[in-house]
């Protein structure tokens, strides 16, 4: 077969299937802009809500600083705590920035190649968010029960329950990338879990970097 | 905020052009319900775009662009999750029952299959010289040069002759 005969049966087909369809248009007259949406739109808007939270924390976490700008055992762990945050906002910002600027109507290779680029953004936020987390668990502990309960968990706990909870945190990061290597291919695929699995051990990462160089590949020449 | 005539405008070419849609969803996805999806995706982006559109253009190469584009996200998207099966909604465009035609579906099946081996980029360039689409006209949507476009379309004349060959 040459490709001039599958053009044949490919418009044939087509031809056949566009007869037998037709646009309805009574959904098209009840139809409005809030009805119009769409995957960018939905992620923008989660993207958002993640933004302002991260605001949110910032702002309080400055408050806080401020507040204990003279005890360092608080202020430190606070001034970690909002250097992460802000982080995460510049981070959830670019990603807006750049959802915000896209334009499905400019050529596709262009377009593909910043949907991956999005795409890797995303992934290395979120990878960044779960390796960091545990990390930031003792500052966000001392900063939590000293702003809502009003306790100095530095006389309430023992200086060696707190390095062992350091520790603990710094321990946590390798031993999630090897659990997440070793057993995340047997979980079932598509779940929060598995989501989970690949982010942390870096496949997600690989895949979309892949798919990155493939849309790169197909751009050049020859 | 959009007027109804510009609404109306809108409907009267996409309902012209609605073959692109049908061409687009059918190689970007195989079973019914992934491609109603699609194609209210596509749609709900091309009207996004509509007051953007620059009529002195062609509404097919504009419909393409936007078409392929969401298609391949959705593609990527469909591949990395497994979508949640929803109670139907009304379908944008709707398919009537048609009269199966056996002594084509064999071959119609070779095509289909041929294309769907094909990777995203590929099989966009694919359906645009399928739809008898210039070769200016697919390096303008796909963003890449005529000889890149010739080049390609070379390329997978060569494997449509190698893998008809090895069945």
């Amino acid at each position: 077969m040459e490709l001039e005969e599958l053009k044949d049966l490919w418009n044939e087909s087509n031809r056949k299937l566009q007869a037998s369809s037709r646009l309805n248009t009574l959904l098209f007259a009840q139809w409005n802009l809030r009805k119009a949406d769409t995957s960018l739109k939905r992620l923008a808007r989660g993207i958002g809500v993640e933004l302002t939270v991260t605001l949110i924390g910032i702002v309080l976490l400055g408050w806080f600083a401020a507040d204990h700008a003279r005890e360092p055992r608080f202020f430190i762990p606070a001034a970690l705590l909002d250097v992460y945050a802000i982080a995460l906002a510049v981070a959830a910002a670019r990603q807006l920035f750049e959802l915000r600027s896209l334009d499905y109507d400019e050529p596709v290779v262009a377009i593909q190649d910043r949907l991956q680029g999005l795409r890797l953004a995303r992934i290395r936020a979120t990878m960044g968010t779960l390796l960091f987390a545990p990390l930031m668990w003792v500052p966000l502990l001392i900063v939590a029960t000293r702003a809502f309960l009003g306790i100095d968990i530095y006389a309430a706990a023992s200086p060696a329950w707190l390095t062992a909870n350091v520790l603990f945190g710094l321990a946590v990061i390798p031993t999630a990338v090897v659990i997440a290597r070793a057993f995340g291919p047997r979980l079932e695929r598509s779940t929060p879990m598995r989501f989970l699995a690949d982010e942390i051990a870096g496949r997600s990462l690989a895949a979309a970097l892949d798919d990155l160089a493939a849309i790169r590949r197909f751009a050049e020449e020859g | 905020m959009r007027t109804n005539d510009a609404q109306t405008a809108f409907v009267e070419c996409l309902d012209r052009h609605r073959g692109i849609l049908i061409k687009v969803a059918g190689a970007y996805c195989r079973d019914l319900a992934g491609r109603e999806d699609l194609i209210a995706e596509i749609v709900a982006q091309l009207w996004r775009a509509y007051g953007r559109f620059d009529e002195r253009a062609a509404f097919s190469t504009w419909m393409y662009r936007i078409a392929v584009n969401v298609a391949i996200s959705f593609r990527r998207a469909e591949m990395r999750k497994t979508r949640n099966v929803e109670a139907a909604e009304p379908a944008i465009l709707e398919m009537l029952p048609s009269p199966p035609e056996p002594q084509s579906d064999a071959a119609l099946a070779l095509v289909r299959e041929f294309i769907e081996e094909l990777d995203e980029l590929n099989r966009a360039l694919m359906i645009l010289y399928l739809a008898d689409n210039s070769y200016a006209e697919i390096a303008a949507i796909l963003g890449i040069s005529e000889t890149n476009v010739a080049t390609k379309i070379g390329r997978i004349k060569q494997r449509l002759k190698r893998d008809i060959a090895a069945r």
